[in-house]
């Protein structure tokens, strides 16, 4: 490495020693320092265009060095980045675990020691719920990771028809008892573009988004999917009015298993908006969020997918 | 109770499974015999002759997978389950490619289990090779190249969707037995879809028009209201 700085040195200043070279040749060896002398003559000129040279390549590469410890001190703090992100996650995992775990342990004891036959069978209820959480987790967990081995589907899909299918999939869910959900669709001139991918992918990004806003709003607020398109992207948006997100919790709530201060004690594996995320940018989509807890209140997520070309 | 009692071998490594499943499929009305690794498996089939396996995919010193290469190699057709580790796509297709009748992802619920058991216990025709290990189905005209990936009806190849393929593979090789939504999901998807059903009934809908079939007086699918499909023509199997 040293080696190579000092020949690199060298031929930065190559210019400049052939130049004073050529002025000193030009000149004669035995006459007067030339630069005192100062004249323009073809040394002098030499001279001078040695010099500039010189400096021109010296700063390229000091310039380049720059870019390059740049580069690097990027590369390390994106590394540690990573790394506190796994960490990160792997703190939350242990936290959504540690929960159902302690239930069913305390359900298990009741079940060992209890005599009666309801409170036995509600402490079998409230393991099998314990479990139940911990499969749901283990699942979405499963559907992460599966997401960056599978292969993708690569259809035209129609997203009219998807979001009809996924907003009644999702109000049709007895918690939410047929809640209404305004879908709105820009209809002319028609058709609507497709957009191509994984249709069942692209319908459980939707589901997600449309299920979380049906679970963080009351029967008395309103839940709205509208989707648009301006001939190169399509734009679906999944709004509701609910108690919206504070704005602290914003920047991370696609990130895995991230709770927000609203989010706790809500039912979920806390990977959903994750793999929202996940799934749009295999499409080669974007996702954004904005939302205000003030009057007027309520979330937006906007989901941009490019439209499929012809 | 007249018939004689099942057997049943049950190969799985880890204890707290196997002391939980045993008892549940002995209720059942099963004799279960149980082994630790794949090796005692290949020998317990040899000596007790069951009527059905159920092989874990991870165990020590032989793994269910190569423990059903061998027994197949070795002409031997018990029915087999196979109870795979993790909920890959790449899994379930060398599950079929080893010639396992079911598969189930663990983690499953032990009624789920038992439902399998008995459904493919109804369709092992003993000593024979199953319609799983098969890799050219027919039923009528329909054609089912599984390792090709294609079907034709009549010698006219079908334009669908691999998805589609998977659900019509799944299908013909449970023929005559109903296949709940739940099921066909976890089979041919891998996941649990949150508007799974749905998403079930999308790909039927492309696959009955590719099939030509009238969903109203069906000759291949029918659907059992409430509880899921059925393939309903007889299936034969080849090489």
């Amino acid at each position: 490495m040293v080696k190579k700085s000092w020949l690199v040195l060298f031929l930065i200043a190559l210019p400049l020693l052939s130049g004073a070279f050529v002025s000193v040749l030009a000149q004669g060896f035995f006459q007067p320092v030339p630069v005192l002398v100062f004249k323009i003559d073809v040394g002098m000129v030499a001279f001078v265009a040695g010099v500039i040279i010189t400096l021109l390549l010296l700063s390229f590469y000091l310039g380049g060095l720059r870019i390059e410890r740049r580069s690097q001190r990027m590369l390390e703090r994106a590394l540690k980045e990573a790394e506190l992100g796994r960490r990160r996650f792997l703190r939350r995992l242990d936290h959504e675990i540690k929960n159902p775990l302690t239930g069913l342990r305390a359900a298990l004891v009741n079940l060992q020691e209890m005599r009666g036959t309801e409170e036995r069978q509600r402490a079998a209820a409230n393991a099998s719920h314990a479990v139940d959480r911990l499969s749901r987790l283990l699942a979405d967990l499963r559907k992460l990771s599966d997401l960056e081995e599978r292969s993708l589907e690569n259809l035209p899909v129609d997203v009219p028809e998807l979001l009809q299918e996924m907003v009644d999939a999702a109000r049709s869910l007895p918690a939410y008892g047929n809640r209404e959900v305004n879908l709105l669709i820009s209809r002319v001139p028609s058709p609507f573009p497709t957009v191509r991918g994984d249709r069942d992918l692209l319908g459980v990004a939707v589901y997600n988004l449309v299920e979380n806003a049906l679970k963080f709003t009351t029967a008395n607020e309103s839940v709205e999917v509208r989707a648009l398109e301006d001939g190169r992207t399509i734009v679906v948006e999944v709004a509701d009015s609910g108690g919206g997100i504070p704005a602290e919790d914003l920047s991370n709530i696609f990130e895995e298993l991230y709770r927000g201060s609203n989010a706790r004690g809500v039912d979920g594996s806390g990977l959903g908006l994750a793999l929202v995320r996940r799934i749009v940018a295999l499409h080669g989509g974007e996702i954004e969020v904005r939302s205000r807890q003030e009057e007027p209140r309520g979330t937006v997520f906007t989901v941009r997918l490019p439209v499929s070309k012809r | 109770m007249a018939r004689e009692r099942m057997t049943l071998l049950l190969a799985d490594d880890d204890h707290t499974i196997v002391d939980s499943l045993a008892p549940f499929l002995e209720r059942a009305g099963f004799k279960v015999l149980v082994v630790s690794n794949g090796a005692a498996a290949l020998e317990k089939v040899q000596s007790h002759h069951p009527d059905l396996i159920v092989l874990d995919v991870l165990m020590p010193r032989m793994d269910g997978r190569e423990t059903l290469r061998r027994l197949r190699h070795a002409n031997v057709w018990t029915p087999t389950i196979l109870l795979t580790q993790v909920g890959e796509a790449s899994e379930r297709a060398l599950a079929l490619e080893e010639g396992a009748d079911d598969y189930l992802n663990k983690p499953f619920d032990p009624h789920e289990l038992l439902a399998r058991v008995r459904a493919v216990l109804r369709r092992a025709r003993p000593g024979e090779r199953s319609l799983s290990a098969a890799w050219l189905l027919t039923a009528g005209d329909l054609l089912l190249d599984r390792r090709a990936r294609r079907a034709s009806v009549k010698g006219e190849p079908l334009d669908l969707t691999p998805k589609a393929l998977s659900v019509l593979e799944y299908l013909m090789t449970h023929p005559d037995e109903v296949v709940s939504r739940e099921r066909l999901l976890t089979a041919v998807w891998g996941w649990e879809y949150p508007a799974g059903t749905r998403t079930v009934d999308t790909r039927m809908a492309e696959l009955r028009r590719a099939l030509d079939d009238d969903p109203a007086s069906p000759y291949y699918i029918e659907t059992i209201s409430g509880e899921g499909y059925r393939f309903i023509p007889s299936v034969h199997g080849e090489g």
